[in-house]
């Protein structure tokens, strides 16, 4: 590997018309700045400009951002809405907990009005879900599951087996063939690793 | 002047520096692992430790956070030995909360925060010892934990202090001339774009004088700023030759 070139904020990498500005830098005056210590990255995608980015020996910090598939734990329900820690941004972990809140009316997309929590989600489900909004005042991140791909992935019955998905809305336990109400997802097979 | 000379005939300063001479810096960064980013500086005898977490979700009062940029946190405070005297309290006083309030507004001017919305940076600095440029020390070590943890920035921010005796601009004041009661004027500067990021005074000064003084301070900025540079070049080496073996 060719030695690269390091770079510091503050530092003018080239112009706008040589580069598309990616990761870790910004634009100025029509040029394009490194915002962060690391290693300047030049990437060619098709006939386009090349972008430029600059990349880091440890991983940055990254929040989940609106249209975002994150990984969470439910931590508490009541009527209205299911608390949840989003613990991945798409297959990135992150490295505190943000939390996260789906309402009622967010967990699938027909028949919202006869939506019970309680038959949706219980605490300790491993949820895949999608973030609506950053949130407001009063509130933290809003995720919905209202999507065939997302819901309920790993779930634990009360005899305390992990259980298998029968439909899109009931879960059984191995050991008890107990039925459970779930929000189950349908994995992608992308999803899914060997 | 009482006694003490700030400045001798021959243009040496009480610690035998010239005019416009730095004081020795010397800097570390990533000396917690526990933290997302610190470092550690010396500013002659003054010696600053940063620290910094973030961004992560707005702790407290969710009011606090903003819907379309990140929120810094600083917290300023002195160890009980760094003074002569000895502190009562380490923080929470006035003084240190201005200080706070200060690194937060220069800090504020350098980092990227609209990158990360309804989130919060802390930037914890601690002065363990003093001698004069308490602020420019505290801004100096703080870019470095920033630069380290990797939280996107428009520049260095570099700050000095500079003052002025028997009409010379003094650079990088140390505490004996800080406390003589001349001018001291505090400047912290983003030194490639050449924006100031804050400028404090306290002291009565002819206007005459205000651009000379200024112009020393910048040019200070900009020679400590090849320091800082030379340090996170140094580190990142460091890191890659570490990782690559």
């Amino acid at each position: 590997m060719s030695p690269m070139k390091l770079c510091v904020p503050g530092e003018r990498l080239c112009s706008t018309e040589d580069c598309i500005p990616g990761n870790g830098t910004y634009l100025r005056h029509g040029s394009i700045f490194a915002s962060l210590a690391g290693y300047v990255l030049r990437k060619n995608e098709g006939e386009e400009l090349p972008v430029i980015s600059v990349v880091r020996e440890t991983e940055a910090q990254l929040l989940p951002d609106v249209g975002a598939i994150v990984t969470c734990k439910v931590t508490s329900i009541n009527p209205r809405f299911a608390k949840v820690h989003i613990l991945y941004v798409g297959s990135t972990p992150l490295k505190d907990r943000f939390r996260g809140t789906i309402r009622r009316e967010d967990v699938r997309a027909t028949e919202k009005d006869k939506v019970e929590t309680y038959k949706s989600f219980r605490p300790g489900d491993i949820v895949l879900a999608k973030v609506i909004s950053l949130g407001d005042v009063q509130s933290n991140y809003l995720l919905t599951t209202a999507e065939n791909e997302l819901g309920v992935v790993v779930a634990h019955s009360e005899a305390g087996a992990q259980m298998v998905p029968i439909s899109w809305c009931e879960m059984q336990c191995p050991r008890t063939h107990a039925k459970e109400f779930r929000k189950v997802a349908r994995v992608q097979p992308e999803y899914l690793q060997a | 002047m009482a006694g003490l000379e700030l400045l001798s005939d021959q243009g040496y300063r009480l610690d035998g520096r010239k005019a416009t001479e730095l004081r020795k810096v010397q800097a570390r960064t990533s000396v917690f692992a526990q933290a997302d980013g610190s470092a550690y500086l010396e500013q002659g005898n003054t010696k600053a430790l940063a620290v910094v977490y973030g961004p992560h979700e707005t702790r407290g009062s969710r009011s606090k956070s903003l819907h379309d940029r990140a929120v810094i946190n600083c917290q300023f405070s002195m160890a009980t030995f760094s003074t002569a005297e000895r502190k009562r309290r380490p923080h929470g006083d006035r003084k240190s909360s201005e200080m706070s309030l200060h690194l937060k507004q220069t800090f504020e001017a350098a980092v990227l925060t609209e990158l990360y919305p309804r989130s919060q940076i802390d930037i914890y600095v601690k002065i363990l010892q003093a001698d004069g440029g308490n602020y420019s020390a505290c801004v100096n070590a703080a870019t470095l934990a920033l630069v380290d943890a990797g939280i996107p920035m428009r520049d260095y921010v570099c700050a000095c202090t500079a003052g002025f005796v028997e009409d010379t601009p003094l650079a990088d004041l140390c505490h004996a001339e800080e406390s003589g009661g001349g001018t001291s004027l505090a400047l912290a500067l983003l030194p490639r774009s050449g924006n100031i990021a804050l400028l404090q005074m306290d002291a009565r000064l002819h206007q005459d004088h205000l651009d000379a003084l200024i112009e020393a301070a910048m040019t200070a900025c900009k020679g400590l700023s090849k320091v800082l540079d030379d340090v996170v070049r140094q580190h990142l080496e460091e890191v890659s030759v570490l990782t690559r073996d």
